[in-house]
């Protein structure tokens, strides 16, 4: 098996959580023997490449972020310039997002579901995770740690049924959280986690509140 | 105020906009915003609307004014050409782009994670679309969308039913 991964997200290569997961992924896949070669849509000058890759190949992975309940504008940009195929080729999805729980991801799985069909291929199945918002500005080890089962599911795709199996339905954890959970990590939010980000937007060289209302003129 | 964005190639939002004035219904102000000719970039995800400009995007182009119309704006309807039954990428760009609007800090809001909302006011969201939309799913998208806003979603129409959107304007 050849898979050609395509990253959808719109963000720069070496900042992508996506990035970092289709990595974690790609070592699976090589565990069980299966080749590879990855693009990135937010690499618009590498548009042909990726399109004739998609052309030439029979097994494409898409993995991409969530943008507003859906596919991120450049990717769908990106979509439209594809010819159509026929059901030889098999598209699989692999959707991550910053929100945790697995309910957060349905409506964006839901349009991915239906679009092979549109480009008149077959569906492989999409991996649904949230929980991935920090990736990019954790410390290597942690880093490592929350990409790792990625990479098991890279081998479980080597195994030829896309991620059309229940092991990778559930890998998808809890649709919601328990009441006592949000309760818990409601609090959370209010104090440990608003540090947290102001101390990461420090080091950004932020030093305004992250709530500022910048726009005087907004209505209350 | 009710604030339509017309991305469409053959420019509808005029004949809708006719169509409201002409009703007589709104009285609360209404912008129709054509975005033929204009510079709107996608969204390229780097977060410093959250993190280090908090509430101001770094891209320069001609999406700010749009979005500070839409900040304010009791009602956003968001015209649009369908591709894969969904809105086209213009529009996609455009409600990408609305993160400033939303900061880092996060709610449980009905059981599920939400951004806490940079300003009071939210604005509802409406989709008029041209061509093979899949309204069901649009509708989905249109209320999951209006959530994260805080706000509620004002129905999803076809180009042939915009007399019915008209009647949902202020």
């Amino acid at each position: 098996m050849h898979v050609v991964i395509i990253n959808g997200s719109p963000r720069v290569r070496k900042d992508s959580n996506t990035e970092k997961i289709i990595a974690a992924f790609a070592k699976g896949l090589s565990e069980k023997g299966v080749t590879f070669e990855t693009y990135a849509v937010s690499e618009r000058k590498t548009w042909d490449s990726i399109r004739d890759a998609y052309i030439r190949n029979d097994e494409i992975l898409i993995a991409l972020p969530l943008y507003v309940e859906c596919v991120p504008g450049l990717l769908l940009e990106f979509m439209e310039t594809l010819p159509g195929k026929d059901t030889h080729t098999r598209l699989s999805f692999l959707l991550q997002s910053g929100f945790a729980e697995g309910c957060q991801l349905r409506c964006g799985e839901a349009f991915l579901e239906k679009l092979p069909e549109y480009l008149g291929v077959r569906y492989g199945g999409c991996l649904v995770k949230g929980d991935n918002f920090g990736i990019r500005i954790l410390e290597e080890e942690k880093q490592a740690q929350v990409t790792g089962p990625y990479q098991a599911m890279g081998r479980l795709f080597a195994e030829g049924d896309g991620f059309l199996r229940e092991e990778a339905k559930k890998f998808t954890g809890p649709e919601n959280f328990p009441l006592p959970i949000r309760l818990l990590m409601g609090l959370i939010f209010k104090t440990l986690a608003k540090k947290m980000f102001q101390k990461a937007a420090a080091s950004w060289g932020c030093s305004v509140p992250l709530d500022e209302k910048v726009w005087e003129t907004s209505k209350d | 105020m009710v604030l339509m964005i017309d991305t469409t190639t053959r420019q509808i939002g005029k004949g809708i906009a006719k169509e409201l004035l002409r009703s007589g219904r709104n009285a609360a102000g209404f912008e129709l915003i054509d975005t033929t000719g204009m510079h709107i970039s996608h969204c390229v995800g780097c977060n410093y609307c959250w993190l280090k400009t908090p509430g101001v995007c770094v891209i320069q182009d001609d999406y700010e004014p749009i979005l500070r119309k839409m900040s304010t704006a009791d009602q956003v309807w968001l015209v649009s050409d369908t591709h894969f039954g969904f809105v086209s990428w213009q529009t996609k760009n455009i409600v990408d782009r609305i993160m400033p609007l939303v900061t880092m800090y996060l709610k449980f809001k009905d059981g599920q994670m939400r951004h806490v909302m940079r300003y009071d006011h939210q604005p509802d969201l409406g989709i008029i679309y041209t061509g093979n939309g899949d309204q069901a799913y649009l509708e989905r998208w249109c209320q999951r969308t209006a959530l994260n806003l805080g706000s509620h979603s004002l129905g999803v129409f076809s180009e042939s039913n915009g007399r019915e959107a008209v009647s949902c304007m202020l």
